[in-house]
Formats: C-alpha cells, sequence, structure tokens
C-alpha cells in the first residue's frame, strides 16, 4: 500500500516535470519568435533604405542596380536563405559605402546615417536571435524532450549565420 | 531618441540603502528614464522604507549572506516571493529589469514569477566556482527566460559565458559625463599629486600597492602628495606608513561628487591599484570624464576600460615598483600626460548616461516586439498550446 503510494507520488512528480519542461520549452519557441520578429522587421527596414540609396545619387548606376537587385533577393528570400541573402544585402552595401565619402547632400548624409544606426541594432539583434535559438536547441537535444516528444509539431528553429565582418 | 513611452519594472538585488555599484547603476538610469517620460517603479530591499524615493517599492528588509567574498544584503523566501508576485501583478509593466538574476535574490524571483518581456543585467565578475555545477540546472530555466542579457562589462560578459552558457550583449555603466566635466582645478589639490578615491580599508582596493609605490617615487619626487579619500579609519593605514612619508599622505574621508570633480580636475595623476573583484570600474570613468590622467592596475575590467592604455596608464597589477615607474615616467612628461587625459575625456563620454540609456532602450525596444507586457508566469503555457496544438513561423 505504502510502496503503491510513493509511485504514484513518484509518477506525479514525473507529470509535474514533464508539464514544467514543456511549459519551459514553449517559452523558448516563443522567444525565438519574438526575437525573429524583431529581426525581421529590423532587417525589413534595411532592405527599404537600402532600395532608397538605391534611388539617391549616392549610387551609380551599375552599384544601383546590384543594390536593387540584393534588395529584392533579401526581401524574398525563405527563411533558410534569408541570412544568405542578408549577407548579399551588406555585401552590396558594402562596396558601396566604402566611397561614400563623396556624397555631399544632406538628405544622402541623413540616409547613411539611419543605414548605420540600424545596422547597429541589427548586430544587436542578430545576437539576441542567435542566442534564443542556441538555448531553444540545447533544450531540445536533451533527452527527456526527445523522448517524450515535448517540441511537439514545432519545427526546429532556423540558426541565422552571424557574419559580424559583412555586417 | 527614446520615443515610446514605456511602464518598467527594474528589480534591484542589493538592499537600497547600503551604497553599491549595483544600486547607483539602478537609481542613475531610473531617474534618466523617469527624466524622459517614462514610467519606471523599482523594487528592492530595503532597512529604512521611509527613506526612499518616490519610484523605489520596499520588498521588505534584506538579510545579510555572504558571496563573492562579500557580505550582500539580499532577500528571498516565500514572504518575498509573494511580494515579488503582488508587485508584478499590480504594476502592468510593458517590461522588466532585472538586475544581477543570477544570484539569490529578488531577481531571481521576479524572473520565475514573470512572464513576458525580460530583460537581466548582469553585473558581476567572478572566477569559475564549482558550485555552478550544483545550480546551474535550477538556474538555467529562470535565466532563459531573458528576452536580452546585458553584461556591464567584457569581464561580466565572460562569467556568464563561462557560468550559464549564455551569451550577453556589453553596454558599459552609465555615468553623467557633464557633472564631473565641469570641475574646477583646486590649488590646494595640484602639483606633483596623485589621488586615490574608494574604501581604503579593503584589500582588493590595493592602497597597499601604492604605499609601497611612495617610498619610490619620493626619490624622483620629493614633493609629491597622496590625497586619500573615501570612507574609512585613517590610523589603521597610517600605523603602516613610514613616519618620515607620513607628511606626504592627506586623508580626505568621505568627499561630495561635487567635490570629486574638482578632485579630478586637480590631481596630476588618479591612481586606481585595485587588485582584482572589480567588473567595470565606474571610478575611472569618473575620473576620465573629469579630465584626470589614470595610471591603474592591468586587471581585466580596468585593462578594458581604458583601451589597452590608450585613455589611461596601465601597470602590472600588485607589483609597486611597476606602478612607480609609470608614475614617474608621468610626473616628468608632462605633455604625454595632458595627452592621457585628453584622449581619456573624449572616451569617457561613451559612458555618459545619454549615450548608455539610449543602447538600454534599444535593448527594451527589440524584447518588447510584438508582446502584450509582463504577466504572471503560468503553468499551463504547454497545455493550452497542446489544446491548439499550432505554431507557425513565416
Amino acid at each position: 500500500m505504502k510502496s503503491a503510494l510513493v509511485v504514484i507520488l513518484l509518477f506525479l512528480i514525473f507529470l509535474w516535470y514533464l508539464s514544467f519542461s514543456a511549459t519551459r520549452l514553449d517559452r523558448l519557441h516563443h522567444r525565438v519568435e519574438t526575437s525573429w520578429a524583431n529581426l525581421d522587421g529590423l532587417l525589413q527596414r534595411r532592405a527599404a533604405i537600402a532600395l532608397e540609396i538605391a534611388r539617391s545619387e549616392i549610387a551609380d548606376p551599375a552599384s544601383s542596380l546590384l543594390l536593387t537587385a540584393a534588395a529584392y533577393q533579401a526581401r524574398e528570400a525563405r527563411v533558410e536563405d534569408r541570412s544568405q541573402a542578408e549577407s548579399g544585402l551588406s555585401g552590396a552595401l558594402g562596396l558601396l559605402l566604402s566611397d561614400s565619402e563623396f556624397t555631399s547632400s544632406n538628405a544622402d548624409k541623413a540616409l547613411l546615417t539611419e543605414l548605420s544606426l540600424l545596422t547597429d541594432k541589427i548586430r544587436i539583434a542578430i545576437a539576441l536571435h542567435v542566442d534564443a535559438v542556441t538555448s531553444t536547441h540545447n533544450v531540445r537535444s536533451k533527452v527527456i524532450f526527445r523522448l517524450f516528444r515535448l517540441a511537439g509539431r514545432a519545427p526546429l528553429p532556423v540558426t541565422y549565420e552571424f557574419e559580424a565582418d559583412v555586417l | 531618441m527614446l520615443t515610446k513611452k514605456l511602464r518598467i519594472g527594474i528589480v534591484c538585488p542589493y538592499s537600497w540603502d547600503t551604497p553599491g555599484g549595483v544600486q547607483a547603476h539602478i537609481r542613475d538610469l531610473a531617474e534618466f528614464l523617469i527624466a524622459s517620460g517614462h514610467s519606471v517603479s523599482v523594487l528592492s530591499p530595503a532597512i529604512d522604507e521611509d527613506a526612499l524615493p518616490s519610484y523605489v517599492v520596499s520588498a521588505g528588509k534584506p538579510i545579510s549572506i555572504p558571496y563573492n567574498g562579500a557580505v550582500a544584503r539580499v532577500l528571498f523566501g516565500p514572504i518575498a516571493f509573494t511580494r515579488v508576485r503582488q508587485w508584478i501583478s499590480q504594476g502592468n509593466f510593458d517590461l522588466l529589469h532585472l538586475h544581477e538574476p543570477a544570484i539569490p535574490s529578488l531577481s531571481l524571483l521576479a524572473c520565475w514569477a514573470a512572464e513576458g518581456p525580460l530583460v537581466g543585467t548582469f553585473h558581476a565578475a567572478a572566477k569559475k566556482q564549482k558550485i555552478i555545477f550544483a545550480i546551474g540546472p535550477i538556474l538555467e530555466p529562470a535565466i532563459e527566460k531573458l528576452n536580452a542579457r546585458i553584461a556591464v562589462s567584457e569581464a561580466a560578459r565572460s562569467t556568464l559565458t563561462e557560468h550559464l552558457e549564455t551569451d550577453a550583449v556589453v553596454i558599459p555603466n552609465g555615468i553623467y559625463a557633464k557633472r564631473y566635466a565641469g570641475g574646477r582645478p583646486q590649488a590646494k589639490w595640484q602639483g606633483n599629486t596623485i589621488g586615490f578615491i574608494g574604501r581604503f580599508e579593503e584589500p582588493r582596493k590595493g592602497l597597499s600597492v601604492l604605499l609601497e609605490a611612495l617610498p619610490i617615487i619620493a626619490r624622483f619626487a620629493p614633493d609629491v602628495k597622496v590625497f586619500v579619500a573615501g570612507p574609512g579609519d585613517p590610523d589603521e593605514i597610517k600605523k603602516n606608513i613610514d613616519a618620515q612619508l607620513l607628511p606626504r599622505f592627506e586623508f580626505l574621508g568621505r568627499i561630495s561628487e561635487e567635490e570629486k570633480a574638482d578632485f579630478m580636475a586637480s590631481v596630476a595623476i588618479y591612481v586606481a591599484p585595485n587588485t582584482g573583484g572589480e567588473s567595470f570600474g565606474i571610478i575611472l570613468a569618473e575620473a576620465l570624464a573629469g579630465g584626470a590622467t589614470v595610471v591603474a592596475s592591468d586587471i581585466p575590467a580596468f585593462d578594458s576600460l581604458l583601451g589597452n592604455g590608450e585613455y589611461g596608464a596601465l601597470f602590472e597589477s600588485e607589483n609597486p615598483t611597476e606602478l612607480a615607474k609609470v608614475v614617474i615616467e608621468l610626473f616628468r612628461d608632462r605633455d604625454k600626460r595632458e595627452a592621457l587625459a585628453t584622449a581619456g575625456k573624449v572616451h569617457a563620454q561613451n559612458f555618459d548616461w545619454e549615450v548608455v540609456a539610449q543602447q538600454i532602450f534599444s535593448i527594451y525596444e527589440m524584447s518588447i516586439v510584438g508582446s502584450n507586457g509582463v504577466s504572471l508566469a503560468t503553468e499551463h503555457r504547454s497545455w493550452n498550446r497542446l489544446l491548439s496544438r499550432e505554431i507557425d513561423r513565416e
């Protein structure tokens, strides 16, 4: 009788632990979603600014073409290809900005300042997102989470490749 | 700039009425945010509940526990937990900012109790402790709830990576640079003078290193004077000073903020011989902002704050001969001294609250994306999801 009680108690504690772990994982998934929403928003804004730069006098026709193409690619990329497309856009912007000291008009300068502020934010947003994704991966790889399929049908979050030197 | 007006809850782990770096940081941050139009409530342990500023809510009297080589006045336990839950449910916050959430404190309790946008700031820098293997599994589920982690220095960041295997964004501690920039040079502190500010009785502040270096310095600069400011009993220290050198010392006791600014603008060299236990080194940032030429030990926090010696001279920690060498060289080379001070003053603007608060606020903005504010944590989340079974990304 007594041992049966203990077994039931242990089983209940185990159930509670499973529920607790599932909640924990659910929070992590939520964190990945919000950090992604944040990063996505910032990247969309960057693509918009890139298009604006492409249309401004900062860009010569050739770089303008390159930039427009890169910005559209970044906007339309699927999640899996997103980081690569964004790196492409970073590259195109970098090429242009390396000789941006020749820009004169104030409107253009404001555009470039906005871009550099945004780049700082994106750098942090990437770090936050990568951290959320890594935590989720770590937790999901634990035996108990795999064994009891606590992740349910939630897809494994995609890692955003952080290429610091490109940004 | 700081546009969206938010309701921000800040949790302070240590007793509000004990002086300390974390409390000062929270006070300045809260006041800066309030001045920018946000509404801020700080939950903190407090000994004297009547002497609190209007934005601080007391969570009860702290208890003293030994932690990280010092006594920490913190608060936890079931009653504190109830208070924390009450504060969260009544506060209607958009975001919670928890300071030092990895130690047993109010911040950790808040981290357990809350759900929604959470930001954590890690202040401490400590060597890797074995105990972490025991408490890591308990801390992990709480710490991973934080949407964003801030470390006040590279030292604090590496402590976090080593202990909890998670990364952080480095945002330095803030100072009001303008207050220090307005210091007026005082003749009584000028000349071949060395300044020191801090609780000089604590061995880790390194006053003894300066004491040992002084005979060597005095040989080359017989008129050298040392001014020591900060709380403590000078008699104990004076016993250890050579009678011949005693007239070279002056103990000023505690000095006010204004005096501090004048002090930094006057002394030829400000010395920080700390031997360790420093995570950021706010006093160095203040000294730089005040236009002082800084000489500091090369502990990691100071090394990074002074840009490897670009904004102030470094010497090998706990080595009085090296300290003497650096000080004598600077006494002799006025140009070099002034060049360092000028570079330092410019660098100190990076620690101004205008800059630092903006960085913190941009972390806030990123954390609140797509959220409905802070609520009490429920353990039903996974069940809700199980019933509706829908996670949809892109």
